[in-house]
């Protein structure tokens, strides 16, 4: 019977204290984890708590259950606004919430969480030193939604391949996306696909309204080239205006 | 006195005290406080305010105070007089039956520990009072009190003393002034007050306040209803008879019969007035019904009813409201102006899913009927939900449509789907004895498999998941059979359309076996036969006739192989016979929202297999093959097995390697056309209470009589339904009441003489089962049954007789968990005899025990 499991079972506090301060110090979260779970509340109100509570914090978030590290940084945050560790656990709480953000394509609930955490950690403390990381992390989070976004944009798209009236939505969403993130590096992406869904979509429209739907496409065309003169879609892109001028040559003709 | 912030001083806290405490440690409540020694502080000032304010949201003091006791320059002590809540240390409840006393303290949580304030004390009363008023208890009477306890520091004993008094029920209800409408007519329109009869024990008679006054405008609707829209009730009394029974009397007046006059549409342009009078459907002259009319501008009881209101908000007018006006009335003849503001055509804006914490967006978007830049229409609203309950990967019962943001001026609208995951995989793993040795079964079905990660580590938590397909593995072995089989299934392949593609690969193996002087199973590995069969299909949803139809094709092919093995399947034990058939499905399916327990919509599926009909084309003469097997036959059944002539025994088995090759020749490439139909509708009696109605009929026929029909693919009726271990693509059909397909006709082998069930080759069944959900939560959904069946089976066209049915009835029990699919147990009562031969009057009671079949 190790040391460890006696003091586990012991009822006292003070050598739990001390031995969950020693498996901290050696790097052995786990069982300080377990040590502080059992003293934390014995601690509420004590001038111990705080640091108690910011090791028990602490634990979680080295152990990587980032849900029950965030949630403690951020009650050891409620409970000590004035401790000095104050600046760590704050970014230590956004950093959980950072880790705890899915992939682009799952709900985005917890990158909202992590995001309105980091930016409000980068506001006060922008002399700090977890700075630069927090700003790297804010970033990757805002165009993982910026993804996520037009991901679901570009399927419309897809869709509207073989269900024309989607295109439309396709458009809306494309378009939705431009006005919603300014300095998102998929604009390019998004300006291209927009053309497409547009261009496809004047293709296969009735008669009637053909013709402004071919010019809405050259629009969408001269929209990418006039911000991306030297755009990766290129050649994808001037295919496409190619198409369009063609069908509208006919209008000219005609009339 | 008055002291304003302004004139707040600086100070340092030079120290804090704290009295008037009684179970809490200063200590405690000066950490709790967030001040400390030697910070700066204003007096007055809001940290002070805001401390009290702290300490009072805690609910635990009854009185907290700050003054300051001294001050020694700049530094200030401040002391904080509390006064601690007491807190409750036990309760006594009188007049309850002892094991309720349980429950009421859960009810009211008076538990030990808890603060006593004054608002506990009354709404403990009150929710007591009004619990047994609820129950007819209209003189229940709940004081408490409580009293200090000397056992703790600062506690309090709490007793509640409850008088039930009695029971009071309605006596009689009489009504007064009413001649249009008689006294009975009036009764029943009080749907919830009803006075007492001995014969109505599923409706007691109870008073309860809330429920009589809704009733009574319920009366008043039931006049408005026949054109008596000036109804009105004069007064309601109570008498009380005695302790026991109250009288209700109730005086209406019932004023003027009414008819509706000219009925106009003001302000429409996207609807001609025509259109709009089509769907109201009240005409000009008919009795005044205030209730109709109201339910045809917007029926609130029908999200998708055919009233006004849908018809704007299906088609883009998220923002219009209609206003019927009583613009004149000529003696008894009212018309009417109906005032539409039709509002800006809307169209959606943003649409976004939360709550996917496990399936992918794509996932879910290609499934939603509301998309960017479409026009507004709560029909498509309505339809995406249903659409994501289908998928099963989210609890049908919490998907929520959000609507955000929406902005008349603009004409846009977002919509947010808040979403639960539901776990949908399921894994089978058993073992167990049977045909005379052990059987293990691993059976593992993800259904919301991503295939694209199986490569990819990161993705098994515990398995990749999130693109919605379907990969279901399932082996099981025995010292005597083994199977194996995979199924993969991707909704949309491609992504692109909703085209199902469908992959399985399975193969049998059943060995020979013999007993060795031990008794024990001995397998013979050089004898046996296995069927290996590989099957695909694609599946596509269709916009025609209607969006809920699908059409499928799949082609399957089975090779069935031989060792000198006579599995009765075949008359011949060695060599091949091979199987390729294509399947043509048609169905509709509209039933939902929950794909557990739909309450409404149908389920159609007609499908169509056969195989090419070879003997057209392979210029073999059948019909010789076919004399030559009757001969042999014939021949065989003459001569009998347990002759004892020599020369007759020798013919015996020539004759029989005879047959073999002959039958081998006959089924060497099996053709059968065989045609399904069956059909599901799913009708809502009465609130959650279901009727689902099914009827389905299957044909098995051959292209060539020589041929005849292959004893494959067969229909067994009868019983549970559940399709367990079965080589020969039979069709399993339930129908409870009879044992496990002994529905299933006889026929006689020519040889033996014996019958033999070797399956139906036309059957036909009914059914009419009525549902009632207990339980509809994720984690579990519960619902009862009771049941009438009637269907049989018949060996040929000629024998078929859709009118000669064997019927049953019965109850039974549905549990469906997520983890464990569906589990489930009927009763039921087979009223006719059974197939078997010989079997006279009702075959009487069988249980049947439901595993896993789904629906």
């Amino acid at each position: 019977c190790s040391e460890y499991q006696k003091v586990l079972k012991n009822e006292e506090v003070k050598p739990k204290y001390d031995l969950a301060q020693k498996f901290y110090d050696e790097g052995d979260f786990k069982r300080a984890n377990r040590l502080y779970e059992q003293i934390v509340p014995k601690y509420v109100g004590k001038p111990q708590g705080e640091r108690v509570m910011f090791f028990f914090a602490n634990t979680y978030f080295q152990l990587e259950d980032y849900y029950l590290s965030g949630y403690q940084f951020e009650r050891f945050i409620k409970s000590y606004p004035k401790s000095d560790k104050i600046q760590e656990a704050t970014f230590l709480g956004a950093k959980s919430y950072y880790e705890l953000s899915p992939r682009y394509s799952l709900d985005q609930t917890d990158t909202d969480k992590a995001l309105t955490k980091l930016q409000s950690f980068i506001n006060t403390y922008p002399d700090s030193e977890y700075f630069e990381e927090s700003n790297t992390m804010a970033k990757e989070l805002t165009s993982k939604k910026e993804k996520k976004q037009i991901e679901i944009a570009k399927q419309f798209n897809k869709l509207g391949q073989f269900n024309y009236p989607i295109l439309v939505s396709a458009i809306t969403a494309f378009d939705n996306f431009i006005s919603d993130n300014p300095g998102s590096i998929y604009r390019e992406e998004a300006l291209y696909y927009r053309i497409e869904s547009a261009t496809s979509l004047a293709l296969n429209s009735t008669e009637n309204r053909k013709k402004e739907r071919l010019e809405e496409a050259l629009d969408s065309y001269n929209t990418l080239l006039r911000y991306y003169p030297e755009t990766e879609y290129k050649k994808k892109a001037d295919d496409l205006a190619k198409k369009v001028q063609g069908e509208l040559a006919q209008y000219s003709e005609s009339k | 006195q008055e002291t304003s912030f302004e004139d707040g001083k600086k100070y340092i806290l030079g120290g804090l005290t704290v009295t008037g405490l009684q179970s809490y440690n200063e200590q405690t409540v000066v950490t709790y406080t967030g001040l400390r020694v030697g910070q700066p502080i204003t007096i007055p000032g809001d940290e002070i305010s805001a401390v009290i304010k702290k300490l009072w949201s805690l609910e635990l003091f009854s009185n907290v105070d700050m003054f300051y006791t001294k001050i020694e320059g700049d530094k200030i002590f401040l002391e904080l007089n509390i006064t601690e809540r007491p807190t409750l240390s036990k309760v006594t409840v009188f007049g309850v039956k002892k094991r309720k006393v349980e429950d009421i303290i859960n009810d009211t949580d008076l538990k030990k520990g808890k603060k006593i304030t004054e608002s506990l004390i009354a709404n403990t009363k009150n929710y007591l009072q009004n619990k047994y008023k609820k129950q007819g208890y209209l003189n229940a009477k709940v004081t408490i009190a409580t009293a200090a306890d000397t056992t703790g520091t600062n506690t309090q004993s709490m007793v509640v003393n409850v008088k039930k008094g009695d029971k009071v029920k309605i006596r009689d209800i009489v009504f007064e002034g009413n001649e249009k409408l008689s006294d009975k007519r009036l009764a029943k329109s009080l749907k919830n007050t009803k006075k007492k009869k001995l014969y109505r024990f599923w409706k007691k008679s109870k008073y309860i306040e809330d429920d009589y006054k809704e009733d009574l405008s319920s009366l008043v609707d039931a006049y408005a209803e026949r054109g008596y829209r000036d109804a009105r009730i004069l007064s309601d009394t109570f008498v009380k008879v005695n302790d026991k029974n109250i009288d209700l009397k109730i005086t209406v007046e019932e004023g003027d019969k009414y008819y509706f006059g000219d009925i106009n549409f003001v302000g429409n342009s996207v609807y001609t007035d025509r259109q709009l009078s089509q769907v109201l459907g009240i005409r000009k002259g008919a009795t005044y019904n205030g209730v109709l009319l109201k339910e045809r501008i917007a029926d609130d009881s029908k999200p998708d009813g055919q009233d006004l209101t849908n018809l704007y908000q299906n088609n883009g007018y998220l923002f219009s409201s209609i206003n019927p006006v009583e613009v004149s009335a000529v003696n008894d003849t009212i018309n009417f102006e109906i005032r539409i503001i039709e509002g800006k055509e809307t169209f959606l804006n943003h649409v976004t899913v939360t709550g996917n914490d496990k399936t992918n967006d794509h996932v879910v978007f290609r499934e939603l009927r509301t998309r960017p830049g479409q026009r507004y229409s709560k029909d498509n609203i309505v339809r995406s939900i249903r659409e994501l309950g289908q998928l099963g990967f989210f609890d049908a019962e919490q998907i929520v449509p959000d609507i955000i943001n929406p902005d008349p001026n603009a004409g846009t609208v977002d919509i947010n789907y808040s979403l639960v995951e539901a776990g949908s995989s399921q894994i089978e793993l058993q073992g167990g004895f049977g045909g005379g040795g052990f059987i293990g079964t691993l059976g593992l079905s993800f259904s919301n498999f991503s295939l694209k990660n199986i490569f990819n580590g990161e993705a098994y938590k515990p398995v990749p998941m999130g693109d919605g397909q379907t990969m279901a593995l399932r082996l099981q072995a025995s010292r005597t059979f083994r199977v194996y089989s995979l199924n993969f299934s991707e909704p949309w392949l491609g992504g692109k359309k909703p085209v199902r593609f469908n992959l399985s690969l399975s193969r049998t193996q059943q060995f020979a076996t013999s007993f060795d002087d031990r008794g024990r199973i001995d397998r013979d590995p050089d004898r046996g036969f296995s069927i290996t069969g590989i099957s695909t299909g694609l599946a596509k949803r269709v916009q025609w006739p209607d969006d809920y139809f699908t059409i499928s094709h799949s082609l399957s092919y089975q090779l069935y192989q031989f060792d000198d093995f006579n599995n009765g399947l075949f008359n011949f034990g060695n060599g091949s016979s091979n199987s390729l058939s294509y399947t043509l499905g048609i169905s509709r399916s509209s039933q939902g929202p929950n794909r557990i327990f739909p309450l409404s919509g149908s389920n159609f599926e007609v499908t169509a297999k056969f195989t090419p009909p070879y003997s057209l084309f392979r210029g073999k003469d059948f019909k010789q093959i076919r004399e030559d097997i009757d001969e042999a036959t014939d021949r065989l059944f003459e001569i009998g097995p347990n002759s004892t002539s020599p020369s007759e025994q020798i013919e015996f088995v020539e004759l029989s390697d005879e047959l073999e090759r002959l039958e081998e020749e006959r089924f060497k490439l099996l053709e059968f056309y065989k045609i399904k139909f069956k059909g599901d509708w799913y009708t809502q009696l009465v609130g959650k209470l279901v009727l689902r109605t099914n009827a389905e009929l299957g044909f098995l026929g051959s292209y060539n009589n020589d041929i005849g029909d292959v004893p494959f693919e067969r229909f067994f009726v009868g019983g549970d339904g559940l399709g367990n271990f079965t080589l020969d693509g039979r069709d399993i059909i339930q129908l409870r009441g009879y044992e496990n397909s002994s529905l299933t006709p006889f026929s006689t082998n020519p040889i033996t003489g014996n019958q033999e069930r070797d399956g139906g080759t036309i059957y036909n069944k009914f059914s009419l089962e009525l549902r009632y959900p207990l339980t509809l939560k994720p984690s579990a959904s519960i619902y009862a049954l009771s049941f009438l069946e009637a269907g049989n089976a018949f060996n040929n066209f000629n024998e078929y007789n859709p009118f000669e049915l064997k019927r049953s009835a019965g109850v039974g029990i549905r549990i469906f968990m997520p983890a464990f699919g569906l589990l489930g147990i009927d009763f039921g009562y087979g009223f006719d005899s059974d197939a078997t031969p010989g079997a006279v009057g009702p075959n009487g009671w069988e249980t049947h025990f439901i595993i896993g079949q789904q629906f």
